[in-house]
């Protein structure tokens, strides 16, 4: 296999976007090529989840690629729900890495509030197992909301754990100008306050309002390609180094030990053995934080902290940007925002970001190795992915 | 007719799944799709449950009760709950009812009480 460089990286405001879908997945893609100092490509993977659904349009690549005026490149669709865009990026590493193909543009894009937050959500909890769960009523908060009750009554986590994930987070969006949420909040604010039940209503009880991510809008592109052609752009080498990929039971009540999350546990494991590094070696890491609980036990299944202890280490501070390993400076999905589709590959633009040291106001301390885990389905399908410094 | 939700118990190991699925769990062997269904049991212990604010377009309440079952025979099952103050570990007691009405369809599914 070949190695293959992130040259190039691109991304969109993530909020309510006005524009066609089309649009959304392209205008990343101009940034990241504009970024790798290029104009041409061999391929374009693109990461959607809802464009046939929400917003009535299929064979999105090719819609995408005519609009950039990329035409004859090959493009495609990778759907793998809301592990698409980590999904997208390993298709092109494979491009590249057989030699394929040189360079190859990734995007991922989504366009959830073209409908209300109704028809977003029943839109998402297609995901679920049709017979077993969808016709219950049950949508992935319901299924967060069951997950957290299970955890907290098995390691000790508080509603008042759940509040620090959204309040770092929505911190680290503050110094973010692409995430979709701008608003400081703090802990007293949302859970002791007496307008607690008012600001921070209960979704899916144990989680609240705040302990889930928005509904968004958004777009996120970054370039894949071949040593040779990295070098020529005189940018920072970014290495992606490891990709881990592991599936899970369909239906979450099938899962042996409830508070699992196994799926995580393999991806995690298989990128960083790719990678030739440990979870300790890793500077920063964007996990995927589409309820708060998710960050503390990802933090645990990938290996920065024991098994139920992931809840401690965040009280100590050591999730923060400062702190021992930091995650989600970009805001996570949280703070950034979630666009189903783009949400893999906005966080592999944040490690990129980082990793050359270009994240301004939300720079990590010199990392040289940073991890995304983009989280698919209730954590039945999620890839990993772990990029290196070279220089 | 009294309404049943099914397991699939496979020929050649044994072993028991909810819901169905195409080759079995347990032995990876059984590519002719040669499961017995065995009717659910209805008594079982609440594991976990949420209740339900944000709910999907088919629903006219205002809350839904949401919980995963460990059933007597071992087999979980995600379900509905009819239960007031629920608690994770309760006995729990279910029933085969509508769950979910829209325009042209009625889907059955288990609806658990407290013991």
């Amino acid at each position: 296999m070949r190695d293959v460089y992130a040259i190039g990286i691109g991304i969109t405001s993530f909020t309510r976007l006005e524009f066609p879908l089309s649009e959304i997945a392209a205008y990343p893609v101009m940034m990241a090529l504009k970024d790798a100092g290029i104009k041409e490509i061999d391929h374009l993977y693109v990461a959607n989840m809802g464009g046939a659904r929400v917003n009535h349009q299929t064979g999105l690549a090719s819609a995408v690629v005519d609009t950039l005026s990329l035409t004859p490149a090959g493009a495609e669709v990778i759907e793998n729900g809301p592990a698409s865009g980590a999904s997208a990026i390993k298709q092109g590493f494979l491009a590249v890495a057989s030699g394929m193909h040189d360079v190859v543009a990734v995007t991922g894009a989504e366009r959830m509030r073209e409908v209300n937050s109704i028809e977003a959500t029943e839109f998402v909890a297609t995901l679920t197992h049709p017979l077993a769960e969808y016709i219950y009523g049950v949508t992935l908060p319901s299924l967060a909301g069951m997950f957290t009750r299970a955890y907290m009554e098995k390691y000790g986590v508080t509603s008042r754990h759940l509040a620090m994930v959204a309040v770092k987070n929505q911190n680290n969006a503050l110094l973010n100008e692409f995430a979709h949420i701008h608003q400081a909040i703090t802990v007293e604010g949302i859970l002791d306050s007496p307008e607690a039940l008012t600001n921070n209503p209960f979704i899916a009880d144990p989680l609240r309002f705040f302990d889930c991510c928005p509904v968004s809008d958004g777009g996120a592109s970054v370039i894949l390609a071949t040593r040779e052609v990295a070098e020529k752009t005189g940018r920072p080498l970014v290495r992606l180094a490891g990709i881990g990929q592991a599936t899970d039971t369909h239906c979450v009540h099938e899962r042996e030990e409830p508070t699992d999350l196994l799926a995580v546990r393999r991806a995690a494991a298989q990128s960083f053995k790719m990678a030739g590094v440990g979870p300790l070696d890793v500077g920063v890491a964007e996990l995927h934080d589409a309820f708060t609980i998710l960050e503390i036990v990802e933090s645990e299944e990938v290996g920065f902290f024991k098994k139920g202890e992931g809840h401690l280490a965040l009280e100590r501070g050591e999730t923060q940007i400062g702190g021992k390993i930091p995650i989600n400076p970009s805001g996570g999905l949280k703070g950034r925002g979630h666009p189903v589709g783009a949400t893999g590959v906005a966080q592999a633009y944040e490690i990129v970001l980082q990793l050359r040291g270009e994240a301004g106001k939300r720079q990590v301390a010199d990392p040289k190795i940073g991890f995304t885990c983009n989280f698919g389905g209730f954590g039945n399908n999620v890839v990993c992915l772990t990029f290196a410094r070279e220089n | 007719m009294k309404r049943e939700i099914y397991a699939y118990r496979c020929r050649k190991c044994g072993h028991l799944h909810y819901p169905y699925r195409m080759v079995c769990a347990g032995c990876g062997d059984n590519e002719h799709n040669e499961f017995d269904p065995e009717p659910l049991p209805r008594a079982g212990t609440l594991l976990t449950f949420t209740k339900l604010y944000a709910l999907p377009g088919d629903f006219e309440v205002p809350t839904l009760g949401l919980g995963i079952v460990e059933l007597e025979n071992g087999i979980r099952i995600t379900g509905q709950l009819h239960i007031d103050d629920p608690s994770s570990g309760m006995k729990v007691i279910g029933e085969v009812e509508i769950v979910r009405s829209e325009e042209y369809e009625e889907y059955y599914g288990m609806v658990f009480c407290e013991a």
